[in-house]
């Protein structure tokens, strides 16, 4: 970590470069998989198509034991300190959370990141998509503040 | 405008390649590429809040360009169009435009909650291990499976 406090411009500079790269190969692999159509996603949700399960599976296949072994190893990355992997345990937001997002992923038929492959093709609908998961998002940034305010309202100061 | 991209990449292709694009940026970054961080990121820093992470916007405009590149310049261009032939097909413009629009407010409702989604989920925390997101990725997939299966038993999709 010892160039963040270095060069913390040009490694912010290096990081936004680095974000851009990585979403034009995300959207461009996407799209490469049809994934912004409306059909791809409906037909893997129907069970007609299971192309999208050996895409998502054959990206973990690959991703995983790659990232073990180089989290094992201890690998120091350029631009984000040592690579540290999440362990996450279940919660009930998650179950929720996913159960919801699942509803959602059924009738808007896309999610996050295909929406906006799906309006830089061309699918003006998209744009209603990608509204919609912003408000969402914010909705529940919202519920989030408020649960905190009640929260911190609720322990009592120690003097 | 090219034709270089076939119609779908197989699944052997795309699903290998994104694997390794998710091992590049935890190599590179030690970060998860998700896409409704990317969302929360972009959405303050439209609202011009402080402590934004600039290369998640950054990477939302990626998305958006690769997007872009693939569809209209390595094939040869897709129209302008809904998107949505099937649910046209099956319901009044008035009906798809609040469908499409409510389902996606559950999206990012649910991808908030469950603290990410598709990508940052099912692809980076399952590569990862997270039981967590293991947990997320099966309820988003059995709630989507048997939600569209109701959907089609009740409605002319």
């Amino acid at each position: 970590m010892s160039t963040t406090t270095a060069h913390p411009v040009r490694q912010q500079r290096q990081l936004n470069a680095i974000g851009l790269l990585t979403g034009a190969l995300f959207g461009g692999i996407l799209a490469g998989a049809n994934l912004h159509e409306f059909d791809s996603i409906h037909s893997f949700l129907r069970l007609d198509d299971l192309y999208i399960a050996w895409f998502m599976g054959s990206a973990i296949a690959v991703s995983a034991p790659i990232l073990w072994w180089l989290e094992r190893r201890g690998t120091d990355t350029p631009l984000g300190g040592r690579l540290a992997l999440s362990r996450a345990k279940p919660e009930a937001h998650h179950v929720k959370g996913g159960a919801i997002f699942g509803l959602g992923w059924a009738i808007a038929g896309t999610c996050p990141a295909p929406a906006l492959v799906m309006v830089s093709s061309g699918a003006l609908l998209g744009l209603v998509a990608i509204a919609g998961i912003f408000l969402g998002l914010h909705l529940r940034e919202r519920q989030a503040m408020r649960e905190l305010v009640d929260l911190t309202e609720r322990v009592p100061v120690r003097n | 405008m090219f034709e270089l991209l076939p119609d779908r990449l197989p699944w052997w292709i795309a699903g290998p390649t994104l694997g390794a694009l998710i091992v590049v940026l935890f190599v590179v970054a030690n970060q998860p590429l998700g896409a409704s961080g990317a969302y929360v990121q972009t959405s303050g820093f439209l609202r011009r809040r402080t402590g934004v992470a600039t290369w998640r916007v950054w990477y939302f405009v990626g998305m958006f360009a690769g997007g872009f590149l693939a569809t209209q310049v390595f094939r040869s261009g897709s129209d302008i169009r809904s998107g949505y032939d099937a649910l046209r097909d099956a319901f009044p413009l008035g009906i798809v435009i609040p469908l499409v629009f409510g389902g996606a407010i559950l999206l990012g409702y649910g991808a908030g909650l469950a603290g990410g989604c598709t990508s940052g989920h099912g692809l980076c925390g399952t590569a990862q291990r997270s039981k967590a997101s293991v947990a997320v990725t099966a309820t988003f997939m059995a709630t989507a499976i048997a939600t569209t299966a109701v959907l089609q038993l009740v409605t002319p999709l």
